[in-house]
């Protein structure tokens, strides 16, 4: 049963625990994010009372729990990410998980990507779309989409390249991405 | 077009979705042990995922490096055991919540199965005792409205609270007596003449009744036949009475008549109390004489047998009523046995008995 669930995707597993309440699949869940979830608290433990990891770790899981029961979580791994740094911060007032307007798009074209995959035709009218929309940028921001995408180079060899630090670069590589689907939807909703 | 193919590909790479890294990819990260296909994806899913770039970033600390590794294995086991845990309780509620289902449908089932056999068996005896209170009346009706159509349904009416209140109540009140005789056969009519007599003797002077006595017996000719007109009597009560029945009723008005001239000669005053005896044991062999007609053989029987034991004429008559029954019932040995006292008798009914016995 347990490995039957490790196959399944994140939103399956959701749906499974929300649905049918089963447990089994929350596990999976968060185990599958559990090292990240460890990584990330690492700097908040032991700073202070109930910081522990013999505590933190457990009423983490247990927030995270409560939260997939009421919560709507288009992708895991924002959700726990705002809700374990919540948790860490020990923010006084419970404000529930909403993703951005911008990673909404950029997850909607995602979709339609994923739903492409098996239609050559479909697969094409996206791609010309995408370089439609590709035209429309910056320079700068073709340059980065141009090599990290299609010339497959790394974060350090952009970061060289333009004498950025890398998380510089990340960051423009994302807003370049986040302004992309952005366009598409926005053309969309025009037709 | 295979060129074109390949940049159509890379560019919706920038759309493609990636899953976080794993426990396995996020150390060779850090440490370089991933090959070039392999960090290209991990990079572009960091472009978006803000919670894999900052566990990088955290984890390139070697103060949280070393840790990292215990912690994650102690979380994992951690969640594994709750989900072990809560997955064998999760079985044993699922079991558990299978069987109460099947029990309380199994109860459900047996539950209805029963209300409805019980639905079932008082709508058949529902059914059963409808049919029985049903049957006789037409029989009853039927008869009386070819014995006398003038007042069949008071008669009906007479006659179902005499059979009813009879075997309770032994000495019958006056009043229905009269009512009943009104109705039924010409031998009762001559009895309720008697008891009209007894009646107004307590009240009126004792010639008048007399006189009544007198009328009374010359009306009775006229309303029905005298004892003479046997034949003819029993053509009228052909559908009331069974075969077996006419003798007896040939034989009635011979014993209302001699009782008549017995009025006649005794004083009025001193005939009272034997009518009274009389008018019970009337009253029973008519009852008797109704489940006779209605054809339920055994209840007549057991009312002729009360009767049997009187001394009167009408025990001479329950005897004889209770041999035809039996004959009827097709135990002849009874029949015959009873026949013989009633010829033993030597009493008005000896002829018939011997006559029947004779026919045996």
């Amino acid at each position: 049963m347990l490995q039957q669930l490790t196959n399944l995707s994140d939103k399956e597993l959701i749906s499974r625990a929300r649905k049918l309440k089963d447990q089994e699949a929350e596990g999976v869940l968060l185990e599958r994010y559990s090292h990240l979830l460890v990584a990330i608290s690492m700097p908040h433990l032991n700073t202070g009372p109930g910081t522990t990891p013999e505590e933190m770790y457990p009423s983490i899981l247990q927030r995270l729990s409560n939260s997939l029961k009421t919560q709507t979580i288009p992708k895991a791994n924002e959700w726990l990410h705002y809700t374990v740094k919540a948790q860490n911060d020990k923010a006084d007032r419970n404000i529930p998980f909403f993703p951005s307007n911008e990673s909404r798009d950029v997850q909607q074209v995602e979709n339609k990507v994923e739903k492409a995959s098996n239609n050559l035709l479909e697969q094409q009218q996206l791609a010309n779309q995408i370089q439609q929309v590709f035209k429309q940028l910056d320079t700068e921001e073709r340059f980065f989409l141009q090599q990290f995408y299609i010339e497959q180079k790394t974060f350090a060899e952009l970061a060289a390249a333009k004498k950025y630090p890398v998380e510089k670069v990340r960051l423009k590589l994302r807003e370049a991405k986040q302004k992309m689907a952005s366009l598409m939807m926005t053309q969309t909703d025009g037709k | 077009m295979a060129n074109n193919s390949v940049n159509n590909d890379k560019i919706l790479k920038v759309f493609s979705n990636i899953r976080c890294l794993n426990r396995d990819q996020l150390p060779r990260y850090l440490d370089g042990r991933l090959t070039d296909v392999e960090k290209h994806l991990v990079e572009q899913h960091l472009v978006d995922c803000d919670l894999c770039n900052e566990a990088l970033h955290i984890l390139e600390q070697s103060q949280y490096r070393d840790k990292y590794q215990s912690l994650s294995i102690s979380i994992q086991q951690y969640i594994r055991n709750s989900i072990k845990q809560v997955s064998h309780v999760q079985k044993a509620e699922r079991y558990q919540r299978k069987e109460q289902k099947k029990e309380s449908l199994l109860i459900y089932f047996w539950v209805v199965a029963a209300i409805a056999l019980a639905a079932g068996g008082i709508y058949l005896v529902q059914q059963e005792s409808r049919f029985k209170a049903q049957a006789p009346k037409p029989l009853a009706s039927t008869g009386d409205l070819k014995a006398i159509p003038a007042s069949s349904t008071q008669s009906i009416a007479a006659k179902q609270d005499t059979v009813k209140v009879v075997p309770v109540v032994p000495p019958p009140p006056p009043p229905p007596v009269v009512v009943k005789e009104k109705v039924v056969i010409p031998v009762a009519k001559k009895d309720s003449l008697k008891v009209k007599d007894t009646l107004k003797v307590k009240t009126a002077p004792v010639t008048k009744p007399v006189v009544k006595t007198d009328t009374a017996v010359k009306k009775t000719p006229a309303a029905v036949k005298p004892p003479e007109d046997k034949k003819d009597d029993s053509d009228t009560k052909k559908t009331p009475v069974p075969k077996d029945n006419p003798p007896i009723k040939k034989e009635e008005p011979k014993t209302v008549a001699k009782d008549k001239d017995d009025d006649d000669k005794k004083p009025v005053t001193k005939v009272t109390a034997p009518a009274e005896t009389t008018s019970t044991d009337e009253f029973l062999y008519k009852a008797a004489m109704v489940y006779h007609q209605q054809g339920d053989l055994n209840e007549a029987i057991s009312r002729y047998k009360h009767l049997a034991a009187s001394n009167s004429r009408y025990g001479e008559l329950a005897r004889y009523q209770l041999a035809v029954c039996y004959r009827s019932k097709g135990q002849t040995g009874k029949a015959r046995r009873m026949f013989k006292e009633v010829v033993d008798m030597n009493g008005s009914m000896k002829d018939k008995a011997q006559a029947a016995l004779d026919n045996l």
